[in-house]
């Protein structure tokens, strides 16, 4: 994976396929605290302790359909935190669902860019029609705070039956994230 | 600022059109997105395809994402699913290639035999 917005739709395919109905996303840039913090919180059908053990480990997957047990995604974010100076931490709960933090160093050389967050947000929300996204952006630098937040789900009851593939809702929803993305300063983290 | 205004005008304007068609949704187009799919560039196949139908106005067809289907040395990869046909499996994806196949393919029912890396269910 080049960057990490890459990594955040591995992440959310995981969930999508945990059954969550609700992916919780919040991404902060703390200039004051040297910080880039991505928090992935789902409601889907979580991970026992031996599971969630095996889930960071390389030679794991939980893909059934798969010959090969191997899966790379969680093992390749946490060490492309922690070789930015960063943390790595999932916990989870069977039933109630999972939740990812990932901590990266602001301004640590070997960290990658944050990337092309907007195409990663708008492919994941319209082609999971069926899950909510709660996005919440947040930028901080020397005491201000600027914030954005997305709804998926007050979209949605917006357009009834109208599905989000309808071309209008396409631009709808990118615009809107530009815009989000553009004022908490996200585009080249 | 994007408001919800503009989501009731967005509305209204596509319940007018779906009086006029019907809402029936002619083809659904299913993106690979599994953890080397994304290596290999499926987000940007992704991005291209929802470009292109909002660039050509596609108002009858799905996109949607999907894990891992164990074709990983031909992603990215996407299914063409149509009512009554079988469903056409392209392999190796990229934006020029979704371009094409859209064309080709979505507007025009040709299918692009030289993506294609498998058929059927």
């Amino acid at each position: 994976m080049q960057d990490i917005s890459l990594h955040l739709l591995d992440i959310i395919e995981n969930s999508v396929r945990a059954e969550a109905k609700l992916v919780k996303i919040r991404i902060i840039n703390d200039a004051s605290e040297n910080l880039l913090r991505l928090i992935i919180e789902d409601d889907g059908i979580g991970m026992d302790a031996a599971t969630l053990d095996e889930a960071q480990n390389p030679f794991y997957t939980s893909k059934v359909e798969r010959v090969k047990k191997v899966g790379l995604g969680i093992p390749l974010f946490k060490q492309n935190a922690e070789l930015s100076g960063g943390e790595f931490n999932i916990t989870s709960e069977p039933g109630y669902g999972t939740v990812l933090r990932a901590d990266f160093e602001l301004d640590h050389i070997d960290r990658m860019p944050l990337g092309n967050l907007k195409d990663t947000l708008l492919g994941s929300i319209i082609g999971h029609q069926e899950v909510d996204y709660a996005i919440n952006l947040i930028f901080r630098e020397r005491g201000m705070e600027q914030t954005f937040h997305f709804d998926a789900a007050a979209i949605k009851e917006e357009l009834g039956e109208i599905p989000l593939t309808y071309p209008d809702v396409i631009e709808y929803i990118e615009q809107s994230l530009i815009e989000g993305i553009q004022n908490t300063n996200m585009e080249d983290v | 600022m994007k408001t919800l205004t503009d989501l009731k005008k967005i509305r209204e304007k596509a319940q007018e059109e779906m009086k006029l068609r019907g809402g029936n949704v002619r083809m659904k187009i299913v993106v690979g997105m599994g953890t080397s799919g994304i290596a290999m560039g499926a987000r940007e196949v992704m991005k291209t395809f929802l470009e292109e139908i909002s660039a050509r106005n596609l108002t009858d067809v799905l996109v949607t994402q999907t894990g891992e289907k164990g074709l990983s040395s031909m992603e990215p990869v996407v299914d063409l699913i149509e009512e009554g046909k079988p469903k056409i499996t392209y392999g190796n994806m990229t934006p020029e290639r979704v371009k094409k196949i859209v064309v080709e393919h979505i507007v025009n029912g040709r299918i692009v035999s030289d993506y294609v890396v498998a058929t059927g269910n």
